[in-house]
């Protein structure tokens, strides 16, 4: 049976389409992974010049499912008002290192007017890396993270910013983040990011097409929590809301509903799909 | 063999036996032979090298796509935007960099008033240990250091100070209220000189102390003010904007239009490809459907523990499978490396020629 693949299209284009424009969201699946990294990171204990080190490792196509996890993460950081150190691997998320953590801290300022998120207390932004395992080998082995940085993106010592002055050995980076929609780079933190008596709380927040390779590191205990594309964002965003109650996260809803549509969709075109096979199967065998 | 190609050979076999040895060798027999300390400064060279690959690939694409320009072979229009697009992208990027370095030098200067101050305040409590920056190893007199202190910092707020208070035409409340707060802090920073530069600096007493102490507390409020203005005058400019809709505006649309493509491919693959025919692509499709059903919020209208369900098939039999996958991969991986390590891999492309 032939079938124009311009209806697959027009279909698709309007189950996603239309929970978006008339702005109808559901309440979020649970996830269990992301619940477990909620409570990771609530309870990651942080003293006086203790940071969180969040890698950003993906670039615009997969903005839609890392950028809101990126977006969550650091929300939940934020709040902590534990300092973020930004970096990345990739060189397309150069612009994203730049404009995720100001929409971040703006929203927060809208909710509460009285306090502020500021470039160089909140989170620094370190920019892009090269070298991948070398680099993140000599990271660690460092034992002035600071010095060993450099400078931020701005061109400014980090040493400038007094949050992060005191970040001394890599023993100051309790909490290590990292959102990627690559392969190969998030196992790459996992292997070389520890030392000898050290290795820090591990998140990863990965697109959907990589949750089945990260769950082995989450069964391992190397990995103390996830979220899973769109879907475990959005119960994260869930979980800050119960938490903070004035907090907002609709577009994420609207977002992670459209994505059940689609896939509520494509399954029918799955159904649909074997039922015209078993149809003109018995059809030629009739004949 | 020619030369070159035995060059590549020896510094693939040298660099592969070090990390070798490097990853097995035990830590006090790194230290012991000095390996240790020199190990950053290898890994660096090696990042560096990694780096060249950024260079490789511009001089790569304006070699490749020029040609097709220059002879104006078939497609040479797209070749002309991609590089039309790497060139606007670069200058773009290089002068918004340059603008912040410029910004963080102008910073710098306010940062080491403080700088000098606290130096001052840490040597005076370690007056006795030798100064590895004087020859003589010793200090300068103390009524030397804090007039030259004074006198720097008088003259960066008579620079820094009257770029930094322009009003370059703001007038929204916003611009107004940091410009304020920025005059406030220098005022206070200027009470501080006067009071410096008045007192008797024959010792460090606790009333000295006090004054650099503050001097230092209010010259990093003055650049922290300042930084905040500066920052924001310079994401202004027609730079910054140009970069936003450069990155903003083009390519984040483009990059996120390509993968959304996916969506669609999948979803026509669903229809036609799909199909329940053995017991293995049944049992795939399952897991599919209760996979997919388990992260939607309508999944639980069907089967209130499906997301449940879709956990213990993504931590059980998908962790074991995943893991022999992953073992198998890692042995393959282990045979390349050995292959390449020894250059048996394949011909390289002089050898080739």
């Amino acid at each position: 049976m032939r079938f124009s693949h311009r209806y697959v299209y027009l279909l698709m284009i309007a189950v996603v389409a239309i929970p978006i424009v008339c702005g109808f969201s559901t309440k979020p699946a649970r996830m269990i992974s992301a619940e477990r990294m909620y409570s990771v990171v609530e309870n990651v204990s942080f003293a006086e010049g203790d940071i969180a080190l969040v890698w950003l490792d993906f670039g615009p196509n997969t903005i839609a499912e890392n950028g809101a996890q990126a977006e969550v993460l650091l929300e939940h950081l934020f709040r902590r008002r534990i300092p973020v150190l930004l970096l990345s691997q990739y060189p397309l998320s150069e612009g994203l290192l730049k404009t995720i953590p100001v929409k971040v801290a703006n929203k927060l300022k809208l909710e509460m007017p009285e306090q502020e998120w500021k470039y160089g207390e909140s989170w620094i932004n370190g920019g892009y890396k090269p070298g991948s395992g070398n680099y993140i080998q000599s990271l660690v082995a460092s034992s002035d993270i600071s010095a060993f940085l450099g400078r931020d993106v701005l061109g400014m010592p980090i040493v400038h910013y007094p949050a992060f002055a005191k970040v001394t050995g890599v023993e100051k980076i309790k909490l290590v983040g990292e959102i990627t929609g690559l392969t190969g780079v998030f196992d790459t933190i996992i292997q070389f990011f520890q030392k000898k008596g050290y290795r820090p709380t591990f998140v990863h927040g990965c697109t959907s097409i990589t949750i089945p390779e990260a769950y082995i590191f989450l069964d391992s205990k190397q990995l103390h929590g996830l979220l899973e594309g769109i879907a475990g964002a959005a119960w994260y965003g869930e979980l800050l809301q119960r938490s903070f109650p004035q907090s907002s996260h609709k577009d994420l809803l609207l977002t992670n509903t459209a994505l059940g549509a689609a896939q509520i969709a494509i399954i029918l075109l799955i159904v649909a799909g074997n039922v015209v096979s078993l149809y003109s199967w018995s059809k030629r065998r009739r004949d | 063999m020619d030369s070159r190609t035995a060059l590549i050979r020896i510094f693939t076999f040298l660099g592969g036996i070090y990390f070798f040895f490097h990853f097995i060798v035990p830590e006090s027999a790194l230290e012991a032979i000095g390996i240790k300390d020199a190990h950053p400064g290898i890994s660096n060279g090696f990042i560096v090298i990694g780096a060249m690959a950024i260079g490789l690939g511009i001089i790569n694409l304006v070699a490749g796509h020029g040609s097709h320009v220059l002879f104006k072979r078939r497609g040479w229009v797209f070749s002309a935007v991609l590089l039309f697009s790497l060139i606007t992208t670069l200058g773009v990027t290089t002068a918004q960099w340059l603008r912040n370095r410029a910004v963080s030098n102008e910073l710098q200067r306010i940062y080491v008033i403080g700088e000098f101050a606290n130096r001052i305040l840490s040597d005076a409590s370690d007056a006795k240990s030798p100064k590895s920056f004087s020859p003589t190893g010793e200090l300068p007199k103390l009524e030397f250091r804090v007039q030259a202190l004074a006198k720097y910092a008088r003259a960066v707020l008579e620079e820094v100070g009257r770029v930094s208070l322009e009003s370059r035409g703001d007038t929204d409340q916003q611009s107004v209220a940091l410009r304020e707060d920025l005059h406030n802090h220098q005022n206070l920073l200027v009470t501080d000189l006067d009071t410096v530069e008045t007192a008797s600096w024959e010792s460090l007493s606790g009333s000295n102390k006090r004054f650099l102490e503050r001097l230092s507390k209010h010259s990093s409020g003055y650049a922290t003010a300042f930084s905040v203005i500066r920052r924001r005058d310079a994401e202004r400019g027609f730079i910054p904007k140009l970069y936003t809709v450069l990155y903003t505006g083009i390519f984040e649309n483009l990059g996120a239009a390509m993968f959304a493509l996916l969506g669609v491919y999948i979803a026509a693959a669903a229809f036609r490809a799909f199909r329940v025919r053995s017991m293995e692509s049944t049992l795939m499709m399952v897991a599919a459907l209760v996979v997919m059903l388990g992260q939607i919020s309508f999944g639980k209208w069907i089967y209130n523990d499906m997301p449940a369900l879709r956990q213990w098939l993504l931590e059980i039999p998908n962790s074991a499978v995943f893991r022999a996958i992953r073992f198998g991969a890692a042995v393959a991986g282990l045979m390349l490396a050995i292959r390449m390590w020894f250059s048996i891999e394949s011909k390289t492309s002089s050898e080739e020629r």
